[in-house]
């Protein structure tokens, strides 16, 4: 090739400044000359913010699953990326806490008869059933729990954002699969679902707990609680199924907002870097 | 002790913590100003302890500390320090199955390293910064000592903080990578604060310009490494034999013995160096109030 | 960067100085700072060139984003007798753009061409028309907007009537008449 066009053509053309014939004129110049394209101006900033949303494209890791499903769900990616970490959410976990909904579901099919005592299959499941998020959060964060608890407690989101970030994706993820397992019991379906107000109740008091004690500590406290809750209706009340009646719901149903309540003051404790 | 740091970033005053009965920390006063301070002292001195209440995981039962102006015991000031804030800790816990990069940017979004487009270039700079860059993709529990270590580093150095705390960085690193750590510490140090925990004297020779040591919960000395030498002025000796009294000395390469306190039998004064002094000052008190 | 530790593998130099099809086979072995290098050389010219097809930055920019992705996840694809890696980017460009409208909605027609911001033209810029076009030029030169944009997407770059028709968001059947409108126009100009 031995003729180029001069450069402040190819700048006006880079520009929009040239009427349409030129622009043609110049366009298939440039598609067979490697000097005169280099030639064509553009800003450094630019260029480098380009590359940057490129560059971010190309190299980087494939999202874990939970991100991409957390995301797929609506959860903004950072966070989604955050609580994929969540040691309560690992494989393991989501494995252990279907094996125990299905060990709960089949012991009450099995015990399952007709007639005044039907109630009475679902107490396993009932008993269980708060008790997994519950365990969960013991295992959410904390000192304990999480490997890497240590570097993570000297950054801003440490402490109760972190704590209540997981702990909530943790009842979410337990309130979900148990949710799924309850159609599948035998009974009325009004008290198969009585799990749920206790489930909340329990979790909002293990992060109240939570607030003065470590979290596994606080979560076997409960856990022995709410066994011995459970426990004393027949022992006491001659009623097996005193801690689901109606009644105790809307003890629980009250103290979720009154505990919740309570962990929003004092959610400063649950900082490894507060003084105690 | 000499005169404090030209530029303070650090104060601590009085700070004490106890495990139960056992005192860790008993009235640590000091300051720490730019550049690469190095802290001394055997195991159990209290430096992990000291290092955990600056980087903020650890609440002290009793003094103050104030880092880049702000007081950790307040929970606002604490996030703002948090901010500017890069913490190694002494036993870094990690996600196995977690990869490389995937660990340091899940450290990059508890730094709230929001945007993910910022958040992967930031991630990418400290994995460089390490040479962890072609490691990215590798699963944490494949990585070796000393690559743990790097990967460790990295994850402090997100976001550029003014505040380095670090806690015995070198270690599991062999001499080639301790030595580039060397480097990237000092070129660290040159415009911010840079606090690190060693056992090894000789990175403090090669690259702290302040040094502080610490004994039985309390710093007991602060200055440079050149006032640290100069603590054992006079009381390094070289002889031919063994000293008879008891006395700490061994036998160096040269095959004369090298004595540390009073002056040993045919002794010949010898110059101090930095682990001479620091040696004497966890000696005993007693010896250093007699000379 | 200060580098921690150097490098060990150091696998083999690519630099400014190499040419596309070996930064294109860099590429297909998964090195980004190959795409780097390609994406410094041809993304000015590709924005030029889109911009000149699509008035909205923003789009262009998304378009040059997909076009270099594109080009990572392709560039096993390219073979080197194929002809130049500047054509072979050029079509994944104008394709990349197109879906990017169809994404967006379609876009502001392209700048219109500023009656009064009109160039002169020189000798030399009447020089370079005959030189690239010949007749040809002074003929396109001589259709409405619109014939000529119809042209242009469909012989100058290559597009389908679909792919024309989203570009310049009209339906397919214009493009058609528009294109034979085109054609007859200039084979009278022409003869």
């Amino acid at each position: 090739m031995t003729w180029h066009p001069p450069r402040d053509l190819v700048e006006r053309y880079a520009r929009g400044r040239l009427d349409p014939v030129l622009t043609m004129s110049v366009e298939s110049h440039l598609a067979r000359c490697p000097a005169c394209r280099a030639a064509v101006p553009y800003e450094e900033e630019w260029l480098t913010a380009s590359w940057e949303r490129i560059e971010d494209l190309v190299d980087r890791p494939r999202p874990r699953l939970a991100t991409r499903l957390l995301c797929r769900f609506g959860v903004p990616e950072h966070v989604a990326v955050f609580l994929a970490a969540t040691p309560a959410l690992a494989r393991g976990w989501l494995v252990a806490m279907a094996g125990v909904l299905g060990f709960a579901v089949a012991a009450a099919r099995l015990s399952a008869q007709d007639g005044p005592g039907a109630a009475d299959a679902l107490i396993p499941f009932l008993v269980a059933a708060p008790l997994l998020p519950l365990a969960g959060i013991a295992a959410a964060y904390g000192r304990h729990v999480d490997p890497a608890y240590e570097s993570q407690a000297a950054t801003p989101l440490a402490g109760w954002r972190a704590l209540l970030l997981r702990a909530l994706a943790v009842l979410c993820c337990a309130v979900a699969l148990t949710g799924a397992a309850t159609p599948l019991l035998p009974g009325p379906p009004g008290l198969a679902a009585a799990w749920l107000l206790p489930a909340l109740a329990l979790t909002a008091a293990a992060l109240a707990l939570s607030t003065r004690f470590a979290p596994p500590v606080s979560v076997a406290a409960l856990a022995a609680a709410w066994s011995g809750a459970v426990a004393a209706g027949p022992l006491f009340a001659g009623d097996l199924l005193l801690a689901f009646s109606p009644g105790a719901q809307a003890l629980y149903a009250l103290a979720v907002p009154a505990l919740l309540a309570l962990v929003y003051l004092r959610r400063a404790r649950l900082d490894p870097g507060e003084t105690r | 002790m000499t005169a404090p740091p030209a530029t303070v970033a650090v104060t601590v005053r009085d700070l004490a913590k106890r495990y139960g009965r056992r005192v860790v920390l008993d009235g640590v006063t000091l300051e720490l100003g730019r550049g690469v301070t190095g802290l001394l002292g055997p195991n159990g001195a209290g430096k992990t302890t000291l290092l955990r209440c600056l980087a903020t995981t650890l609440a002290p039962d009793g003094g103050e500390v104030r880092a880049l102006g702000l007081d950790p015991a307040d929970s606002g000031e604490r996030v703002a320090l948090r901010r500017r804030l890069g913490y190694l800790p002494q036993d870094p816990g990690f996600y196995p199955h977690f990869t490389v990069f995937e660990l340091v940017e899940y450290v990059a979004i508890l730094k709230e390293l929001t945007d993910r487009v910022t958040r992967h270039r930031e991630v990418r700079r400290v994995l460089g910064e390490v040479d962890l860059a072609d490691r990215a993709q590798a699963k944490v529990r494949r990585l070796s000592g000393g690559m743990r270590q790097r990967l460790a580093l990295a994850q402090a150095l997100l976001g550029d903080p003014e505040l380095l705390i670090l806690d015995e960085p070198t270690v599991g690193l062999d001499p080639e990578q301790r030595m580039r750590f060397r480097a990237l510490a000092s070129r660290l140090g040159e415009s911010r604060t840079v606090l690190l925990s060693t056992h090894q004297t000789e990175d403090v020779a090669a690259l702290c310009e302040r040094v502080i040591v610490m004994k039985d919960g309390a710093a007991v000395f602060q200055g440079t490494p050149g006032d640290l030498g100069a603590v054992a002025a006079g009381r390094v000796w070289l002889s031919d034999r063994p000293p008879t009294e008891e006395s700490l000395f061994w036998r160096t390469a040269d095959g004369r013995y090298r004595t540390l306190g009073a002056r040993p039998p045919a002794g010949d004064p010898a110059d101090p160096g930095i682990e001479d002094g620091y040696l004497l000052l966890l000696g005993g008190s007693s010896e250093r109030e007699a000379s | 960067m200060y580098r921690f530790l150097a490098r060990r593998r150091e696998p083999p130099p690519i630099g400014p100085a190499g040419d596309d099809a070996e930064l294109l086979a860099a590429v297909a072995a998964g090195r980004t700072e190959a795409l780097r290098l390609l994406h410094q050389r041809h993304a000015p010219w590709i924005r030029g060139r889109l911009a000149r097809r699509c008035a909205d930055p923003d789009t262009v920019d998304d378009a040059i984003q997909d076009t270099f992705v594109a080009v990572w996840r392709g560039a096993h694809r390219y073979r080197a007798g194929e002809g130049e890696v500047a054509a072979w980017i050029w079509p994944i460009a104008i394709r990349r753009l197109i879906s990017t409208l169809r994404r967006t909605g379609p876009a502001p027609p392209a700048t219109p061409y500023d009656e009064a911001r009109l160039v002169t033209e020189s000798a030399e810029d009447a020089v370079l028309v005959g030189v690239e076009h010949g007749d040809l030029g002074t003929a396109v030169a001589r259709l409405s907007p619109e014939l000529r944009a119809a042209i242009q997407a469909t012989v100058l770059d290559g597009l389908t009537v679909k792919e024309a028709a989203r570009l310049l968001g009209i339906p397919e059947g214009t493009v058609k008449t528009r294109v034979m409108r085109a054609k007859a126009r200039l084979r009278g100009y022409l003869a």
